[in-house]
């Protein structure tokens, strides 16, 4: 596998990002360094033509979600950092080491970026969608069709969970948020 | 940023407001042009609604958050955050009463020819409708209690 070197550099700076969302001390450079994670992912995805998933994350991860954790933070009081660090335990190390390893291993039994013989692409169902999208669904990009057409009712489970955790999180909090 | 400095966080700012006067048209009409052109092009519901509820945000981020609040009424999030489930249950439970499928879109084809664009656009905007309200919701619930815990730390 080769990497470009815009992807080379977008993956070593989500890495460091999120190395550094995990340890740094003080929870606002914390944030911080999560929403330039976010950001970095979104990019990633774009490079690797995903798009709908990359504005995704870049609207929902790296903009609502950087907000609402400073809205979070202005909430509660947080003591000075006394050093940049959070300590390290060794044994957390050895436990994600691992875990990254036991991921890591699943990689070389992917298929390549882009292989077009990749059970995905050849699939029955991958080729059904990309051939019969645009005459059954009249829409050009085959994501909406997927997601608004061939699984709607998915999608009306997803947009009305969506709506029932607002509802219930305004009411179980029961604060007056509007005037 | 220490524990006294909390409640007056909001600085007024003549900057900040012209720019925000000026970009939030755009990011709004952004937003819808997520929401409709979905359909052609990478986007939707999910991330125009997202778009949409931080033109919100930014007015905030201007003009103070407690102002916003006063200004925004309450009435229109609600109505559109119903209207969008609404909207798209009222387009699946259509195509079963024209005897389809839930959003079986091709049953409106004899009333219209671009039947399945336009429902799956209007599927994707009360889904944008959904998430804009949403967000707008918590994110003025997560900044109603703002300087609560300063204050209280005073104490």
């Amino acid at each position: 596998m080769s990497l470009s070197l815009l992807e080379g550099s977008l993956l070593a700076f989500v890495l460091c990002c999120a190395v550094g969302a995990a340890l740094l001390k003080d929870t606002l450079a914390s944030v911080m360094a999560f929403a330039a994670y976010s950001l970095g992912i979104s990019i990633i995805w774009l490079v690797l033509q995903a798009p709908d998933v990359g504005l995704t994350e870049a609207a929902v991860g790296a903009g609502i979600m950087t907000i609402l954790f400073l809205l979070a933070l202005a909430n509660t009081v947080t003591p000075d950092a006394d050093s940049l660090f959070e300590s390290v335990r060794w044994r957390t190390v050895a436990l994600v080491g691992a875990f990254v390893l036991v991921m890591a291993a699943t990689v070389p039994s992917l298929p390549a970026i882009g292989d077009p013989t990749a059970p995905v692409v050849g699939g029955e169902v991958t080729q059904y969608y990309l051939e019969h999208a645009y005459k059954e669904t009249q829409v050009h990009n085959a994501v909406t069709a997927v997601l608004a057409a061939y699984r709607g009712f998915d999608t009306l489970g997803e947009a009305v969970v969506v709506f029932s955790a607002g509802v219930v999180a305004l009411s179980v909090l029961r604060r007056e948020v509007f005037a | 940023m220490s524990a006294d400095e909390r409640p007056g966080l909001y600085v007024e700012s003549t900057i900040i407001m012209t720019t925000v006067r000026v970009v939030a048209p755009f990011v709004l009409t952004f937003a819808l042009f997520i929401m409709f052109h979905g359909a052609d092009s990478p986007g939707g519901g999910f991330q125009g609604g997202v778009i949409a509820g931080s033109v919100v945000m930014m007015l905030a981020f201007a003009f103070g958050i407690d102002s916003t609040r006063q200004w925004l009424d309450v009435r229109v999030v609600a109505a559109l955050a119903s209207g969008g489930v609404l909207v798209f249950v009222g387009i699946g439970l259509g195509t079963m009463a024209l005897g389809g499928q839930f959003l079986q879109y091709n049953e409106y084809l004899p009333y219209y020819s671009k039947a399945s664009k336009y429902g799956i656009e209007l599927v994707e905007l009360g889904i944008g409708g959904i998430v804009a309200s949403v967000a707008i919701g918590l994110f003025f619930l997560l900044a109603a209690g703002f300087g609560h815990a300063a204050r209280e730390a005073e104490r």
